[in-house]
């Protein structure tokens, strides 16, 4: 094959790739040609040639750029959103198919609508202390360390978490800013000031409570009221535990639920209030390892 | 695994078009949007870049009708083929039902069609399957490309190459031009509810 024959299939070859979007290949078939034409002293309008092919390469090296360049996280539409959120949800459980979602948006790098979400189902009370992982896992993400420490503090100022769930959260922002090397100060939950302040200066906190009962309205054992110790409370929030054998008592509870009829019980007195269940979550270790607590916000107005 | 709606009978299997960047994964869905427009039961989705590149996935609904009283709806998905889009690739591949693996014939494309057959047998694996016994078909992509004289590997050596121990049915395809598109995905989705078959242990 005559050095002209060669250039004419490469150069061929090398429009092909670049039709393909195949550019690197594309680019290799060019530089071959371009050895060819300088190594070949008997072909003529070497010069015009040499150019004609630099050309070509060079338009090729723009778009390998162009493509290198282009920002990795696109904008997406509401409706791409909401086909992420749907098509990569897998669970059967509501609750853990809506976390799914925001995750998703978060991995495909949406995370300002990820955070949306995930303060969304904060606010519904939905696994909390996975949402606010969640929620500080996004800020840091696509905002700062300070963004971070700025939504713990708020968290801690305003009672939204209890104080068992922001100890876990706090664990979890000390450790994460310990891999990232991220030195910062975050308020400590025995002092915090807003909150202790927050009891007395609004004077209508839930007394101590011992025990409290609901009347169930849905689920397998609708119509029964259950009585339950409280092992945990911070300011209007209980924490009961329900053990793992009692199978229908869990079912009859969902989180986001409106308890409309509670009896609270306190060493001094009782009281009717309704609620919220905002957190029903397996415990992992220790001796009740498998029961279940859930976690009872307490509107005594 | 597919999934189930009992309440409103529906079943949903997900099959995925993978392989190596460029090799045609979107044009096979495009052309069976085109082409199937009846079937499909909503736009294609495709969250591509400039260079027009898969960047995150397609997304391509397609509805087979009932089945035992139930809907039976494909979910396709074409993945980046880019080396450095491999967490999306995992994404992708969640809940997967059958793959649909498009090897480029160009013989420049070689090795790009090995590397990628591997990294999907370790996608695979990592959430729990086999690649071995998945529904999986291949596709020979870009046959046409012989016709006006490009360099393309023999079917031969791409069945030795890719196929040698997989053992799975295969195509060649032009998706440009539409030939094989369908053959592959048909057969794709027989092996996929044979499978979805034996898991609800339905009789034959």
């Amino acid at each position: 094959m005559s050095d002209k024959d060669r250039i004419r299939s490469l150069l061929k070859e090398a429009e092909l790739y670049k039709k393909q979007s195949l550019l690197t290949q594309s680019k290799g078939k060019y530089l071959n040609v371009l050895q060819i034409i300088e190594s070949s002293r008997q072909l003529g309008n070497r010069e015009k040639l040499l150019d004609a092919v630099r050309e070509k390469m060079r338009a090729v090296e723009e778009k390998l750029t162009e493509i290198d360049e282009a920002p990795e996280v696109p904008e997406l539409s509401e409706s791409q959103h909401n086909l992420i959120r749907k098509r990569f949800s897998f669970s059967k459980d509501k609750d853990k198919a809506a976390i799914e979602g925001a995750v998703a948006l978060a991995k495909f790098g949406q995370y300002e609508q990820a955070l949306e979400q995930f303060k969304k189902l904060l606010r519904q009370g939905i696994l909390p202390v996975v949402v606010a992982k969640n929620i500080i896992t996004c800020l840091l993400s696509f905002s700062t360390a300070d963004a971070a420490v700025a939504q713990f503090s708020q968290w801690v100022s305003r009672e939204s978490l209890s104080r068992p769930q922001l100890k876990q959260i706090r664990a979890f922002l000390n450790s994460t800013f310990g891999k990232k090397g991220i030195k910062a100060e975050l308020p400590k939950l025995d002092e915090a000031p807003a909150e202790a302040g927050k009891e007395d200066e609004e004077g209508d906190a839930v007394l101590d409570l011992s025990s409290i009962s609901i009347q169930l309205e849905s689920g397998p054992l609708k119509g029964e009221t259950v009585e339950f110790d409280v092992t945990f409370q911070s300011g209007n929030s209980v924490s009961v535990i329900i053990p793992a054998r009692r199978k229908d008592l869990l079912d009859s509870f969902k989180t986001g639920m409106e308890l409309s009829d509670i009896q609270c019980f306190s060493p001094i007195g009782f009281f009717r209030a309704n609620g919220v269940l905002f957190g029903k979550t397996e415990i992992k270790d220790g001796p009740k390892q498998g029961d279940y607590l859930l976690e009872i916000a307490i509107n005594a107005d | 695994m597919a999934n189930f709606n009992f309440k409103e009978r529906v079943i949903e299997c997900k099959i995925v078009y993978y392989g190596p960047g460029r090799c045609g994964k979107t044009t096979n869905l495009e052309y069976v949007f085109k082409a199937f427009k009846k079937t499909t039961s909503g736009d294609m989705v495709s969250i591509d870049t400039k260079g027009d590149r898969t960047l995150f996935f397609d997304f391509l609904p397609m509805g087979l009708g009932k089945i035992r009283g139930c809907d039976v709806m494909m979910q396709l998905y074409a993945v980046p083929g880019q080396q450095k889009y491999s967490s999306t690739r995992k994404m992708v591949l969640k809940g997967v039902d059958g793959v649909v693996f498009v090897a480029d014939s160009l013989e420049v494309r070689r090795k790009a069609n090995l590397l990628s057959l591997k990294d999907l047998q370790g996608n695979l694996k990592e959430q729990g399957h086999s690649i071995f016994k998945l529904p999986l078909i291949i596709q020979y992509n870009k046959r046409d490309l012989a016709e006006e004289g490009f360099p393309i590997l023999p079917e031969d050596v791409l069945e030795q190459d890719l196929n040698s121990k997989l053992k799975v049915p295969s195509f060649t395809a032009s998706a440009v031009k539409g030939t094989g598109v369908w053959p592959t995905l048909k057969e794709c989705m027989k092996l996929t509810l044979l499978e979805l078959q034996k898991e609800l242990k339905w009789a034959g």
